[in-house]
């Protein structure tokens, strides 16, 4: 098979997956790309927006349309980290000799759906550290891999913030993107209705298998991307560093902490899977642009000025990146040089 | 893998175009700046005659060709020209990505992949200008210079100013010279012209009045007040004037006995200084210890004192400086203390003749007027004997010691002032800082009068009767002082 072919394979791939995702999830196309995007990087998908949007819905129709196994946490105070990992328990073999035994718990799915993960205490929240990162859990002292892929989507609740947990830094750090799903448009909330209330459920084909996905993530990190595309994302990670000597006046001014290296890796392969998307063999200027937001708003901490006034983090990215741009003489003509 | 012919094609295309529209921005600016010199040619067109033109023209020609050759000479890099060709046919990066990828040893089959597609959408473009033109600043503001410059070939020459200053002499209005005139005679023919000229008739006038003594208001020439005070007095000397203001000056020094005294320092009064030497002489000392040399020179220093002021203490420095000839220490200083009590007596009396306020030699010298119905003030008005001084139990007070201070109560048993002292610790600097008085800078330099007011502190608690329990916190407030 020809590089064109797998390229191909993958933009058709991709599009039978979101058409089968679109059957039930009516618009968030872009919140469908980004978490399309998010697990063919290889990455968790933070899902951020108030209830009754479909955030849970479209997990499970995403991995109604993956051959892929599919467990679901709902987060509560009360949940323990070996309810998430699995314990080792006493079992009687057949001769009536007593031993240990791991139960797997809900963590060893591929795709795993931690609803409403702000709710669990801090201990059960950093259960999920390991296994997202190292796709492995360590029980009594054993390694254990998750199955691959394993793709965690995570979903929470910017209001009723009484009685949560919120993500500390470093497990949002392991998010890939953090997508914050909006209110339906009026069009887009009568075809839900429509949709949802009809006699006949809709049905969700399965388009893609395990192997599938691992052979896409390998073919993403093949994307070239030039030099200049590259200097500009890592322009754009250094920018939001307030202390960086070329950072703009406006991250001097609201940003407390910037984002990480792993924000720049998120960015880069973020943007390459888009580029491959759209059919194309490079990553390109946009990639970056479109995928600055999700990659970098949970990685970016206001300071207290930036949160007294209420800055969208979304503003604030874009205005950085446009900075950035600026600074890598991007948008000027060359003879002016 | 496709060879990127293409695609290099593509670059030195838009890197062509970029030269070009870099030959225009660069021709334009320095059509611009030598337009400008074009015209400052053409200003000069008269001195130059016809090489004004030429200069113009050549300007012109210089500018717009250094200008086009600059930017011909500066070289696109390869990677900016295939930037701008991403921009210019929406290609997303894809030249830039595939021309810089094409070269390196780590390549992946993607990259193949993306040479191939790009040279086959490179392909497919139409030629079109990738470098859009951009005009600079100066080159939009080229018509206005350029106008003025043919504006000015097509206009006569304008007529320069010439250098030399306008000639205001008379002689040259009156008397214009003769071609042929020797130089000589124009020189002897000038001199007294000038010099006759300056002279105006009104300052023949009023110099003729001064020196026949008139009177210089009833003379018509005067003009005395005009010039008084203003700058002309000073830059022409008016003797009239003068000796007026002379007049006036006389009329002040005779009335110095009216004036203000601005510059008198009260902490340094004679008292003060010879009190303070008579001190240094005599502590710690008994009368047998203390330099013959130096108290007969504290003796004469005192009565010539007195004989330049004619003060009443004349008499004791004398007698003193007799005892000391004597060898009679004991004596002179007796007489010395005589004295300084009396230059003390006629000092305060003085401070209370200039109408100080505030203080208590204030309020005894009103008292003291008013027993005497009210008539008196200054020196020769003095409230104490002979020796007397304001020492409890001496003077013409009727109290046993001395007259009670205003703040005082009149029963035995108040020893106290009005009101009551704060509780905690007292810093007496404080009220330096709050009040009115805090608003006011000081008129006098601190360390040099705090040491003063110290031993006049010192004096005032022997000598007046200021409450005992008050003696440590008076001492505090100047040991405080004396701390900042």
């Amino acid at each position: 098979m020809t590089q064109d072919a797998r390229v191909q394979d993958f933009v058709a791939s991709f599009e039978a997956l979101r058409a089968e995702v679109e059957k039930v999830i009516v618009g968030h196309r872009e919140i469908i790309n980004h978490v399309l995007i998010g697990m063919f990087a290889g990455g968790h998908v933070l899902l951020e927006g108030v209830p009754g949007l479909g955030k849970t819905l479209l997990i499970k129709t995403l991995a109604e349309g993956l051959e892929l196994s599919f467990s679901r946490i709902q987060f509560t105070p009360d949940l323990m980290p070996a309810d998430i990992i699995g314990t080792n328990i006493i079992v009687e073999d057949a001769d009536g000799r007593k031993h240990f035994q791991f139960q797997q718990g809900p963590i060893f799915a591929h795709i795993l759906l931690a609803d409403e993960i702000n709710r669990a205490t801090p201990k059960t929240q950093s259960a999920l550290l390991e296994g997202m990162q190292e796709s492995a859990v360590t029980v009594g002292g054993v390694s254990r891999p998750l199955p691959g892929p394993f793709f965690v989507l995570a979903t929470q609740n910017p209001i009723e913030m009484e009685g949560t947990y919120p993500l500390p830094e470093a497990q949002l750090d392991r998010f890939l993107f953090k997508l914050r799903v909006q209110y339906p448009a009026l069009e887009e909330l009568n075809a839900i209705i429509d949709r949802t209330t009809q006699a006949h459920p809709v049905t969700v084909d399965r388009v893609m298998s395990g192997a599938r996905v691992m052979a896409f993530r390998e073919l993403i990190r093949e994307v070239p991307i030039a030099a200049h595309v590259r200097d500009l994302a890592s322009t754009v990670i250094m920018a939001t560093h307030p202390a960086w000597e070329r950072s703009p006046e406006v991250a001097r001014r609201f940003i407390r902490y910037g984002a990480s290296p792993r924000g720049a890796q998120a960015l880069v392969l973020g943007a390459k899977v888009r580029a491959l998307a759209e059919g194309r063999f490079n990553v390109s200027m946009d990639d970056l642009r479109a995928l600055a937001a999700p990659a970098l708003r949970h990685r970016i901490i206001l300071n207290f000025e930036g949160e007294a006034e209420g800055i969208d983090i979304d503003v604030l990215i874009a205005q950085i990146v446009a900075s950035a741009e600026a600074a890598t003489v991007q948008d000027k003509e060359p003879f002016l040089r | 893998m496709a060879h990127p012919e293409t695609l290099d094609r593509l670059v030195r295309r838009v890197a062509a175009q970029v030269r070009r529209r870099r030959i225009e921005h660069y021709a334009l600016r320095g059509a611009f700046w030598g337009s400008l010199v074009a015209v400052l040619a053409l200003l000069f067109k008269q001195p130059l005659g016809g090489w004004a033109l030429v200069v113009a023209g050549g300007a012109l020609a210089v500018g717009t060709l250094g200008g086009a050759l600059w930017g011909a000479m500066r070289r696109t890099p390869t990677a900016d020209a295939a930037r701008l060709a991403d921009r210019a046919w929406q290609l997303e990066d894809r030249v830039a990505t595939a021309l810089e990828w094409a070269e390196r040893p780590d390549r992946t089959p993607m990259v193949d992949a993306l040479v191939a597609d790009t040279v086959a959408r490179v392909e497919q473009l139409e030629a079109r200008m990738a470098a859009r033109r951009v005009i600079p600043a100066d080159g939009r503001l080229l018509p206005i210079p350029l106008a003025l410059a043919l504006a000015l070939v097509l206009t006569p020459a304008l007529p320069l100013p010439s250098g030399r200053l306008p000639d205001f002499s008379a002689s040259g209005s009156e008397d214009p010279i003769e071609p042929h005139a020797d130089a000589t005679l124009m020189e002897d023919r000038a001199k007294p012209l000038a010099k006759d000229k300056l002279k105006s008739p009104a300052f023949e006038e009023r110099d003729f009045a001064t020196r026949a003594g008139g009177s210089g208001g009833a003379m018509a020439g005067d003009l005395s007040a005009i010039f008084k005070d203003t700058n002309l007095s000073s830059q022409r000397p008016d003797f009239q004037s003068f000796l007026k203001k002379g007049d006036d000056r006389l009329k002040l020094l005779e009335q110095a006995d009216r004036l203000p005294d601005l510059q008198s320092d009260f902490t340094a009064s004679q008292y003060k200084m010879v009190y303070r030497k008579s001190k240094s002489l005599t502590s710690g000392l008994r009368p047998d210890q203390i330099s013959p040399q130096k108290l007969k020179e504290l003796l004469e220093e005192m009565e010539r004192l007195g004989r330049k002021g004619g003060a009443n203490w004349q008499g004791d420095a004398a007698e003193g400086m007799e005892a000391m000839e004597g060898g009679q220490t004991d004596r002179a200083m007796e007489a010395m203390q005589r004295a300084l009590d009396k230059m003390r007596a006629q000092d305060e009396a003085s401070r209370s003749g200039k109408n100080l306020k505030g203080g208590r030699e204030s309020n005894r010298g009103g008292l003291g007027r008013d027993r005497r119905g009210g008539d008196g003030g200054g020196p020769e008005d003095q409230d104490f004997g002979e020796g007397e001084g304001l020492l409890p139990g001496k003077g013409r007070s009727g109290a046993p010691k001395g007259e009670a201070t205003g703040r005082l109560r009149a029963s035995p048993y108040d020893v106290g002032v009005e009101g009551e002292s704060r509780r905690g610790r007292k810093e007496g600097y404080d009220t330096n800082l709050t009040g009115k008085g805090g608003q006011m800078g000081s008129r006098l330099q601190y360390l040099g009068v705090i040491g003063q007011y110290r031993k006049m502190m010192e004096d005032a608690i022997a000598r007046e009767s200021v409450p005992r329990d008050f003696h440590s916190q008076i001492k505090d407030y100047f040991q405080a002082l004396d701390e900042r």
